[in-house]
């Protein structure tokens, strides 16, 4: 038996189980199957004549009432309940559609025929709303499933290209660059010296999780398919509350934010200011006022002091905790300074100002516990205190306040106040909250006597939250929806609950995480119609960045100058131009590499190519830094980061970029970007080599190097001078370091110190932060103690060739302990020959059987030589061996390491310096990295590859290549996979292409430029 | 390692997030229960490590004290044994108790933090949504006990300074690249917790706000058709499941009237005053009330993290205490690091007293609560306060009906990359396997086990009954 993986669907648990049943497994593994629980019914189906002939002569020797082969019995379609010949015609559709039935060895069905029974076939399905196909063909792993040749050949150009209306929802980026617009979130970076402002820094203040993340796989992750779920909705519920509390609080600091929410809340704001202000004032003064009113009877109204016991500690016996680790927090240093500053002046010691303050806190009413921290804190720390006070300057920083009356009346009031509500033994907290109660109580009673806000400012309200969240106006009848609904939540809930509810509810709506895209106007003949320009306006910002229309783009849409094909083009032009925009490329990668990763490239455009190879993908597979060598985890931050510069630099320059992608020989390793930069930084270490070199540095003496003091200090040699006790062994393990980086007769050298740790001393990076990890450069073989550096990158590396071969690409298309041929094949045959390989059937055991006698190609060999398997894995490891010239960490090699404890003859260190390879040796045999390249359509590039750099080579000279990166780019632009009326589209992308001389620029102005992108339809349901 | 795709999917299926409703309309917070009490699970998530040599038995005869030193497997019973000083206060429930020793968790996040990825088996790249592999098994054991909230996650977190307030980003994960949402102070569990019975009005104006809004959305699918009508009714089926919730809540007003706990004042705008005993004691008070009300039966709760500032202890009541500083060595008012820490663990062990007895105290079937409750306390981030992964301990208090083989007793597996070892993910596939999802491997491997070829899939089977 096997199971459909949906738990409520008892439906699917019944179906018994076949081996070749391929259709059964595809339906189970893509696991839709909403319409097969359509009403049963015995609905009578009549199957046309030449249907009924077709299927006799073509499917019935393997699928009838005998046979029934996968579970397929075509001969009693007419007699079974509806939902299983629904079931059965879905498996007959998907089988027939995909080529996979009727099988090469039977009799074929000519293309005619064919077509007239996948037509019978979907107008059954359809009548009953249950085809399967549809959904699978909208997904991403079936967009090759259109024939490459139905898209370029010319035939299908003629077709009339559109797109259907539909809803898209928002990506995670999107979602980000949304909630940052609307909060006002806007960081900044010093990039290359100048302050810019960078979007996709999403450290707000305010806590919000993104539900909208997309999926991890190689390839265009981002489709309009996808549909908003319950996840979504939990999470979102928690991102509204605290969404709506910050754009309250943002209207509360400036009035032009959300101006209906401050005219509705103004007066309590300015209650709650006044409050605020009063409560301020008391606590800084109230002693001085309370004297000013009492005179000489004050002291008889306080309470009585008792102060508390505070142990003596002896901490000389321990290590005692430091200053940073014991302070009680910034705003109660404050505090303790004032009260230093107040009563230490006059004291004849440091007890005795500190009894006036423990008085003065206690008359107060501060809780005994802080009481008891503030006095333990000085007991404790008192010179560290002091030398802190000297340090951050808080005689400058934090002056003691000066009392001033307020105005008469102001004071008069509050005066008053305070001789109303002062009782005996009162603390000073005690009489300001009675004070505060009793002005609340006012206030509130002044504001009930206001009424409710008129009509037209709720009105308002809404139109403003509209233009917030949607960005638009809303409809009359919105208006007067959304109008009744907060007057409602006002009246129950007061103004702020209520407005905060109404943020709430309108983030709640699908309009809010749903972007629109429909036509509207005159429909033409072939019932398409142009993007309205507002929905156009954002179909260019959204293909083009994260965030909305640009002020030019938002412009042009609303002055009727985005209606046409020109104007599209112009616009995309201009935003393709723009350089003065900064973006953060991944977050995550400069998590992992402690340096900003950013570009100025439209964000999109790069992010394509980021997702297209996939190699981002790295970061979720985890190596044994053993195998590694080194530190892996330290270092495969700076692999993304300088993969994703290479491409920057790539697309930058714009020329020839499919074939530069594929073939370029120069990398970027251990880099910032800025050349000048790293050579001073190669430059430093070679100065500090050559300053010491002749010496006798390795017997040096303390005294030796006080000698070199002014020296070491302008060099700034890292970890000197902090414990002078360590200074000759840090010396020599520095110098121990960088001699190796020389001795060898090379060059330059890598710019690193020999300590890795926090803080700066390695080359800057384009923000100024410390590049890190020079262990990236063993993913290049290259060895840390034996590198001629090249300040100037990107510059060759031996044994390389395009993306293909960059490690970041490797390992994200490997597994976590070895290579994976299949899956490197496999987006060879996908993503560059616009191939298709079938789903792997659910009951294969995929597993390669270990066996460390044998190479990793030798075992895959074995595991799917035979006929059943091979007629798959033909597809992908003739395409993926060749890249067995490196291995699982991208490295080249010419032997297989056998890893096993079997094979092993050499254990290496467990820890070393940073240059030392830590792996340990084991028997290797021969890499055989033969493999053939078929399907690019070119008998000329067709045949065996030695490697996987002959495998590219011919791959880069490829059109099929080129017109892949085409169709994907297409997937990308348009959120979708291709249609045959997409042909010309294609072809007219594939030809900027060549007419501009390898612009990607080109391309995307192509696409987004053509009928596919300019026209939606209405898709008749 | 699944023998095949099918039989991987079949276990996979019963893992799929709740949170990943769609098409299929499962409901947002589980599917339909189970008959019979329901099985609760509370995980106690601490940091700084608990170093193995903390959890051994004073009164282990020499050759076990050599074999726990040496780190060889054995496993004895402790009811003839005492339990170490800080641990005094679980002695009335020794016959409850187990301590496990021996798991590993080098597969997620080291260090000072493990973040999601302690209780997810896998590296998170630090604290990266995107790096969350997988739900972490605490939601995975809520799917097989559903509640109307599903899973409470609790926190007292900080900045070293101030303790953290409001709802804040969770530990825990309802599935791959999402993170869960956290009660960080008493008062806002307390309020949104039992919201139906303190905050009635605030639960009527949610929901008349989700009425609203599943009429506007069920007005505009009804217009539409095929797969962008899905876009829309989807979302409604979602708000419907969430009124449900609400209408199912509501209907437990009784229930939550009699146990709900009361909260100091202390505790009122985040608590600023309150001192961390304080806290942890309210912070249980709100777990055992969400369990015995039958709000949920998983609790994810973080008793502290690093930055969590530790104010009030018994012996250091005037100290700002950093439990990152305890993990280097920094003592306070004279007081050794190391007494200190011993201190923390002791509070600790109170609450989780507390928690067992305010559970065997109410009646449940034949037996009380805590006959169908497990309760897990662990270290965030495994052996120590830079740890290394090479040791994860647990301690576990289970009931009567517990579903493994462990009560009583004091377990040391196989030592991290030696035959026969067992990480994290072996001892959460052994709580799935036990409680119903017959997954073959929960989490990533380890990758020196990987290296050195050895096994380590599925789950530890001398722990099940």
């Amino acid at each position: 038996m096997t199971y459909c993986i949906h738990p409520t669907c008892s439906w699917h648990s019944a179906i018994p189980f076949s081996r070749f049943t391929v259709a059964v497994i595809l339906v189970f593994a893509f696991g839709t199957c909403p319409q097969l629980h359509a009403a049963e019914s015995t609905d009578t189906l009549t199957l046309p004549a030449e249907i009924e002939l077709l299927l006799k002569s073509n499917c019935s020797e393997c699928h009838n009432e005998d046979v029934a082969e996968g579970n397929v019995d075509l001969s009693s379609l007419e007699n079974i309940e509806v939902s299983e010949r629904l079931e059965v015609l879905n498996k007959a559709q998907e089988q027939l559609h995909f080529g996979l039935m009727p099988p090469p060895e039977s009799a074929d069905l000519g293309p005619q025929q064919r077509s007239k029974v996948l037509d019978w076939l979907g107008s059954v399905l359809k009548q009953h709303g249950a085809s399967r196909l549809e959904d699978k063909l909208r997904k991403p792993e079936y967009g090759n499933y259109l024939l490459h040749d139905d898209l370029f050949s010319g035939r299908n150009e003629d077709l009339k290209a559109f797109t259907y209306d539909r809803r898209w929802l928002i990506s995670e980026y999107i979602f980000e660059a949304r909630f940052n617009e609307i909060l006002n979130h806007k960081p900044y970076k010093n990039i290359d010296g100048k302050r810019q402002y960078v979007i996709g820094d999403n450290n707000r203040r305010v806590n919000l999780t993104n539900p909208f993340l997309l999926p991890s796989r190689s390839g265009v992750r981002y489709y309009s398919n996808e549909v908003l779920n319950g996840g979504h909705l939990l999470t979102m519920l928690t991102n509204a509350k605290e969404a709506a509390d910050h754009i309250l609080y943002l209207s509360g600091r400036d009035r032009r934010y959300v101006p209906a929410i401050y005219e509705i809340m103004d007066m309590q704001w300015s209650h709650a200011r006044t409050l605020a202000d009063r409560e301020k004032f008391l606590n800084q003064f109230i002693e001085t006022i309370l004297v000013t009113i009492y005179k000489e009877k004050h002291t008889d109204l306080l309470p009585k002091f008792e102060r508390l016991n505070i142990r003596t500690v002896d901490s000389t016996k321990i290590k005692k905790s430091p200053f940073h680790a014991a302070q009680p927090g910034a705003s109660e240093l404050v505090v303790l300074y004032h009260a230093m500053v107040r009563h230490s002046m006059n004291a004849a010691s440091d007890s005795e100002w500190i009894e006036k303050c423990e008085r003065d806190w206690f008359n107060h009413g501060d809780s005994a516990r802080t009481i008891q921290t503030r006095l333990t804190f000085l007991a404790g720390y008192l010179d560290e205190f002091r030398a802190q006070v000297e340090r951050h300057r808080y005689a400058r920083k934090h002056k003691l306040p000066v009392y001033r009356p307020r105005s008469d009346q102001e004071q008069k009031q509050i005066e008053a106040a305070i001789v109303v509500h002062r009782k005996p033994g009162d603390r000073y907290i005690e009489i300001i909250e009675k004070c505060l109660e009793g002005w609340r109580v006012e206030f509130e009673a002044e504001r009930l006597a206001t009424g409710p806000p008129e009509q037209k400012t709720v009105d308002a309200l809404v139109r403003q939250l509209f233009q917030l969240l949607y960005q638009r106006d809303p409809s009359e009848d919105e208006l007067t929806r959304y109008g009744g609904l907060t007057q409602q939540y006002l009246d129950k809930l007061g103004n702020l609950a209520g407005i905060k509810k109404l943020i709430q509810t309108l983030i709640l709506k699908t309009d809010f995480v749903y972007r629109n895209e429909y036509g509207t106007g005159k429909q033409d003949l072939q019932g398409r119609r142009m993007l309205s320009p507002r929905d156009g306006s954002y179909a260019i910002a959204y293909a083009l960045t994260d965030s909305s229309p640009d002020d030019e783009l938002a412009e042009a849409a609303a002055t009727g100058r985005l209606n046409t094909r020109a104007d599209y083009q112009r616009e995309v032009e201009r935003m393709l131009a723009k350089r003065d925009q900064y973006y953060v490329i991944d977050e995550a990668v400069q998590r992992l590499q402690l340096t900003a990763s950013i570009t100025n490239t439209p964000i999109r455009k790069l992010r394509f190519f980021r997702e297209f190879f996939g190699y981002p993908q790295l970061l979720l597979i985890f190596k044994d830094n053993k195998r590694f060598g080194g530190n892996y985890d330290n270092a495969k931050g700076r692999l993304v980061g300088e993969a994703d510069r290479l491409i920057d630099h790539i697309l930058q320059a714009d020329r020839d970029v499919f074939h530069e992608l594929l073939t370029t020989t120069n990398f970027y390793v251990y880099h910032s970007g800025d050349n000048d930069a790293m050579m001073a930084s190669s430059q430093r270490i070679r100065d500090i080599y050559e300053h010491f070199k002749d010496l006798d540095w390795s017997n040096f003496t303390d005294e030796d190097i006080a000698k070199h003091e002014a020296f070491i200090q302008k060099v700034q040699l890292r970890g000197m001078g902090r414990n002078p006790k360590d200074d000759l062994r840090t010396f020599k393990t520095i110098m121990t370091s960088f001699t190796s980086r020389f001795d060898k007769g090379q060059s330059a050298a890598a710019p690193f110190d020999s300590f890795p740790a926090h803080g700066k001393s390695n080359a800057d990076t384009r923000t100024g932060l410390q590049l890190r990890s020079p262990e990236v450069a063993k993913f290049f073989n290259i060895k840390l103690d034996d590198w001629n550096y090249p300040a100037v990158q990107p510059s060759t590396v031996q044994h390389r060739m395009g993306i293909l071969t960059h490690p970041a690409w490797l390992i994200a298309h490997a597994q976590n302990t070895e290579t994976d041929p299949v899956k490197r094949g496999r987006w060879v045959q996908e993503k560059l020959l616009a191939g298709t390989v079938p789903e792997i059937p659910i009951t294969v055991d995929a597993v390669i059987p270990e066996d460390h006698h044998r190479t990793l190609r030798q075992r895959l060999e074995a595991k799917t030589s035979d006929a059943y398997c091979w007629k798959c894995h033909q597809k992908m490891n003739p395409l993926g061996l060749p890249f067995e010239i490196y291995d699982d960490f991208g490295r080249y090699r010419l032997h297989e390491s056998l890893e096993h404890p079997d094979n092993l003859i050499k254990k290496g260190p467990d820890k070393a310096a940073p240059h030392v390879d830590l792996r340990d040796t084991y028997k290797t045999l021969p890499v055989d990295a033969a493999g053939i390249l078929n399907g690019t359509g070119d008998a000329a590039l067709d045949g065996e590859v030695t490697n996987a750099l002959e495998l590219i080579d011919k791959l880069s000279r490829a059109e099929r290549v080129r017109q892949s990166f085409i169709r994907h780019a297409f997937r990308y632009f348009l959120g979708r996979n291709e249609m045959l009326s997409d042909s010309r589209t294609l072809i007219d992308a594939d030809q900027a292409y060549l007419d501009s001389g390898g612009s990607f620029d080109a391309v995307i102005i192509s696409l987004l430029t053509s009928d596919s992108f300019l026209y939606r339809k209405e898709k008749a349901d | 390692m699944a023998s095949n795709r099918r039989l991987f999917l079949t276990g996979a299926a019963l893992g799929v997030s709740a949170a990943t409703l769609g098409t299929e309309q499962r409901s947002v917070f589980g599917d339909a229960p189970a008959t019979g009490p329901p099985r609760r699970f509370v995980f106690i998530r601490k940091s700084n490590g608990v170093r193995p040599k903390e959890l051994s038995l004073p009164t282990f005869t020499e050759p076990q004290r050599k074999a726990d030193h040496d780190k060889d497997a054995f496993r004895i019973d402790m009811s003839q044994h005492e339990l170490p000083a800080w641990m005094r206060a679980l002695e009335p429930h020794k016959s409850h108790l187990s301590i496990l020793q021996g798991l590993s968790c080098k597969m997620s996040e080291n260090g000072h933090w493990s973040y999601s990825s302690v209780m997810g088996a896998f590296k998170s790249g630090r604290n990266s949504l995107s790096g969350i592999k997988r739900a972490t098994i605490d939601f995975e054991l809520a799917r097989l006990s559903p509640s109307p909230f599903g899973h409470v996650e609790l926190s007292l977190t900080g900045n070293y300074s101030t303790f953290r307030t409001g709802i804040v980003p969770g530990y825990s994960a309802p599935g791959p690249h999402q993170r869960n949402y956290c009660y960080a102070d008493p008062q806002t569990a307390f309020d949104e917790l039992f919201k139906s019975v303190a905050h009635p009005d605030a639960v009527a104006s949610d929901n008349a706000m989700l009425k609203f809004l599943q009429q506007e959305e069920a007005y505009k699918a009804s217009v539409l058709g095929g797969y962008e009508k899905l876009k829309i009714s989807n979302h409604v089926a979602s708000i419907e499941s969430i009124q449900a919730r609400n209408l199912e809540v509501e209907k437990m007003a009784g229930s939550i009237a009699q146990h709900m706990p009361e909260i100091d004042a202390v505790h009122l705008q985040g608590g600023h005053n309150a001192t961390t005993p304080e806290k942890q004691h309210a912070m249980t008070n709100i777990l055992v009330a969400a369990l015995v009300t039958g709000l949920t039966n998983v609790v994810t709760y973080t008793i502290d993290e690093l930055s969590t500032p530790i104010k009030g202890l018994p012996g250091n009541e005037g100290d700002h205490i950093s439990l990152h500083e305890l993990g280097h060595n920094g003592g306070y008012s004279g007081v050794p690091a190391d007494d200190i820490r011993q201190k923390v663990r002791v509070g600790h062990m109170d609450q989780v007293a507390a928690i067992v007895e305010r559970l065997k105290a109410v009646p449940e079937g034949r037996g009380t609560m805590f006959d169908n409750t497990v309760i897990l306390y662990f270290p965030e981030n495994g052996e120590g306060h830079h740890s290394h992964g090479t040791e994860a301990p647990f301690v576990i208090l289970a009931g009567e009906h517990c579903r493994l083989n462990i009560a009583g007793q004091y377990i040391r597996l196989p030592y991290h990359a030696t035959k026969g070892h067992k990480t994290i993910g072996n001892w959460y596939t052994t709580l799935l396997n036990a409680y119903g999802n017959p997954t073959p491997h929960y989490g990533d491997f380890d990758l020196e086990m990987s290296r050195k070829k050895l096994e380590q899939s599925g789950a530890i089977s001398e722990l099940l009954t």
